[in-house]
């Protein structure tokens, strides 16, 4: 089955991170999730953690280490969400390309570089380390020729890994010891078995034929990555050394082996959607394109993957890659505009309904008005109502915006605005005050510390608490007198001498402020209005408006720093008004006569 | 902020609210600045019978160093009053006729009016009885400086001037012109 046929089995017991190529990246990881091999469970994965990477999902078996596997994201054509019900777990369905088993009709016409050895191109003679996606390490990472471009005689001597035979290993790791290396002849160091020169002293290894069948195998580290399309042979080592426990699953993948594959993923501790989302994104990201080769490009033209792959590296393959993802907007954009036609079409004819029922309406009632008008004449057509039904579209009409000029403003749409500004007004006491009903404190409230807060700022942040449906400043300035019905502590729109309007809580009225004035002044002295705004937490403009009116109504007096007679003045800031209590009101004269 | 009253070099005695800072600024509330130039014209009326100064110029309010800087300036607290703000008071105290501008057609200069004219004619009247120089002519110097210190020693020609027209009003007076100057004569005053 599809599970058995996609997917490698990958060492359970070492961390994911252990286990990415150099260009992979671990995105997300989801625990708590089984897997279903198509449509049934699959008893040997329903415990486990689930890693989604750039290249690769992994899943982890939590107990049973051993039924770990990793499948390439390349195989997978689609994605499904299903978000669950009651006890069903939300599920992520994975549909796998039905051709990614194709290659592996003619395993030897396609060239399968094992990725956990270095090996030297053929053309520039750069060692090519080890860990890198079976993609990118197809070709050399300096010159970018594929690698066995070029015949070579030595090839099958020098690089162990280019004989197929070692690959049915690679994928038996978890049943191998670790290998404890290669000793050297001269220095005795224990090199890593895909060495082919000590690390010491630089002499050549020996390379015992029997184990150069598992030196590949012997990595267990990262790279023990899959050389994808020879996959069936890679089932029947592991099937060889696995069979007693897998044997009856593996039966039935084999029964099918030739239809479309899909692997459900079933999240039993959430965290779905999330993962869901960077699954897309990997998928979108092609992280296993990047470098060339991919197994969908492969699997295509496998009969030239060499032309293919000196076409994606080099400057050809850097404007190549510009021209598909200029190609790729083009279409994105073409879409986009489309759908955009398509809804000024339907929009138009929208319009047009909506001024021919205009018209209808208008029509009916005028010749209804006139034959009624003629019966009596004395309270004339303006006394007439018109049909409840008409009414209703009209009123309708105007709230989807497609009011007509023509279109009187009926009581019962002035009704409806009524009821609409007393629901703004709702709102806006919530944007202000804040929302306590419901889901406990979930918005503070923009005058939640702040008694006085100005009109400019006061829309703004309710447009952007709104988001959608802006309100215009004109409907806004209706909605401010309902404002104080639907407040508690009620807040009043005032307006300064200035023209400048304010919100304000009940302690910012003019008496409350001008006695607050006072009682601040008679305690620390003269203030400016640079202290009172810092003394009442208020900007300094408006603290300023606040001060102007109160001095309007006679409660303070200034003392400009202008009539110093040295300097700008003595320890404050020149030129600036300092605000007394008025001295002058209640004076009697105490000078000489 | 407790206000109190000072005693210049001079012997007078400042009101209390001269050595409030806001005194010295113009006040942009009409109530507010209406009480306050009210105190003002008080301040200048009684500084200027206490000094007996008679004029009061914009100028004085720009440089120190002249007679009224005891009340244009206060020095303990800092403060001057501009020479705009005292261009307003003047202005307001010759609206209120207790100060006129001299000379006429300008607003730099006032002759303060801390006896009104009438009162002026009053005393020029009774000092021309207690010096027993009815019916005789005086030259407007013999007024201005005479031998024995009087009340109206340095009063200023057009000040003086009115006071006699006030008094030729009620034919106690008479204005004459004489070869060097003016002249006047004092009646005994009969209605």
């Amino acid at each position: 089955m599809a599970l058995y046929r996609y997917t490698r089995p990958v060492d359970g017991t070492i961390p994911v991170q252990a286990l990415l190529y150099n260009d992979e990246e671990l995105l997300a990881s989801q625990e708590g999730v089984g897997v279903y091999n198509g449509l049934q469970k699959s008893p040997a994965h329903q415990s486990g953690t689930v890693h989604v990477t750039t290249h690769r999902l992994f899943y982890i078996d939590r107990k049973r280490t051993r039924n770990s596997f990793a499948l390439d994201l390349g195989y997978v054509t689609q994605t499904e969400y299903y978000a669950g019900l009651f006890k069903s777990s939300p599920k992520v369905t994975l549909h796998l390309a039905s051709s990614a088993t194709s290659s592996t009709s003619n395993p030897s016409s396609s060239f399968n570089p094992s990725t956990s050895s270095t090996w030297e191109c053929d053309v520039c003679a750069y060692r090519n380390p080890p860990g890198l996606s079976p993609a990118a390490a197809r070709i050399c990472g300096l010159c970018g020729v594929p690698r066995g471009s070029v015949p070579s005689s030595s090839s099958a001597s020098s690089t162990p890994p280019s004989a197929p035979s070692p690959l049915s290993a690679a994928t038996i790791t978890m049943h191998h010891d670790p290998e404890e290396g290669i000793p050297c002849p001269a220095c005795t160091f224990l090199n890593h078995p895909s060495l082919r020169t000590c690390e010491i002293c630089g002499g050549s290894l020996p390379r015992p034929a029997r184990r150069r069948q598992h030196s590949t195998a012997a990595s267990k580290s990262a790279p023990s990555s899959r050389p994808g399309s020879l996959y069936n042979s890679d089932l029947d080592a592991d099937d060889d050394e696995d069979g007693e426990e897998d044997g009856e699953e593996e039966g039935g993948g084999r029964g099918e082996g030739g239809e479309v594959g899909m692997i459900k993923i079933s999240f039993r501790k959430g965290g779905d959607k999330p993962f869901y989302n960077v699954l897309k994104r990997s998928l979108k990201g092609k992280g296993w394109e990047i470098k060339g080769y991919t197994s969908r490009t492969q699997t295509g033209n496998s009969s030239e993957p060499e032309r293919n792959t000196i076409g994606r590296s080099g400057i050809s393959g850097i404007l190549r890659t510009v021209e598909t993802s200029a190609q790729g907007r083009e279409s994105n954009m073409k879409d986009a505009l489309s759908d955009l036609e398509a809804l000024m079409v339907k929009a138009g004819d929208m319009v047009r309904l909506a001024a021919e029922l205009n018209e209808r309406l208008t029509a009916m009632s005028s010749s209804a008005a006139g034959t009624v008008s003629s019966a009596y004449s004395a309270p004339g057509r303006t006394g007439l109502p018109e049909p409840e039904e008409a009414t209703f579209i009209r009123s309708s009409l105007s709230q989807l915006g497609l009011q007509m000029t023509n279109a009187p403003v009926t009581l019962d749409m002035m009704k409806d605005e009524r009821k609409w500004y007393e629901g703004l007004a709702r709102e806006l006491a919530g944007v202000l005050q804040g929302s306590n009903d419901g889901r406990g404190k979930e918005a503070a409230g923009m005058m939640k510390h702040r008694g006085i807060i100005a009109l400019d700022e006061v829309w703004g942040g309710w447009n952007r608490a709104r988001g959608v449906a802006l309100i215009p400043p004109q409907t806004f300035l209706l909605t401010l007198p309902l404002l104080p019905a639907h407040t508690s502590p009620p807040i009043n729109q005032r307006t300064f001498a200035s023209g400048l309007s304010v919100l304000h809580t009940p302690p910012y009225t003019a008496a409350a402020f001008a006695s607050r004035l006072s009682g601040l002044i008679t305690l620390s002295g003269p203030m400016t209005t640079m202290g009172i705004s810092e003394e009442e937490r208020l900007t300094v403009a408006l603290a300023g408006e606040m001060v102007a009116a109160v001095e309007t109504d006679g409660g303070v007096c200034r003392d400009d720093a202008g009539c110093f007679i040295t300097g700008g003045g003595v320890g404050f800031g020149g030129g600036e008004v300092r605000w007394w209590l008025n001295v002058f009101s209640g004076y009697v004269w105490d000078g000489q006569e | 902020m407790a206000l109190s009253t000072h005693t210049t070099t001079t012997g007078f005695l400042l009101p209390s609210i001269h050595s409030a800072p806001p005194f010295f600024t113009q006040q942009p509330n009409p109530t507010t600045q209406s009480i306050a130039s009210e105190q003002w014209i008080r301040l200048i009326l009684s500084y200027a019978r206490h000094r007996r100064l008679f004029t009061l110029r914009v100028e004085d309010a720009e440089t120190a160093g002249n007679d009224w800087d005891e009340v244009l300036r206060n020095e303990r607290i800092n403060r001057r009053v501009l020479p705009s703000y005292l261009s307003a008071i003047i202005a307001s105290m010759a609206a209120k006729n207790v100060a006129a501008y001299e000379p006429p057609k300008q607003n730099r200069s006032a002759l303060l009016y801390w006896r009104l004219p009438e009162e002026w004619a009053e005393v020029l009247h009774e000092w021309a009885i207690s010096t027993g120089q009815l019916n005789t002519i005086l030259t407007f110097y013999d007024i201005t400086d005479p031998p024995i210190e009087s009340p109206l020693t340095n009063i200023p020609l057009p000040l003086l001037r009115k006071a006699i027209t006030i008094l030729a009003k009620t034919n106690r007076a008479q204005l004459i012109g004489v070869a060097d100057g003016e002249g006047v004569r004092f009646f005994a005053g009969s209605k």
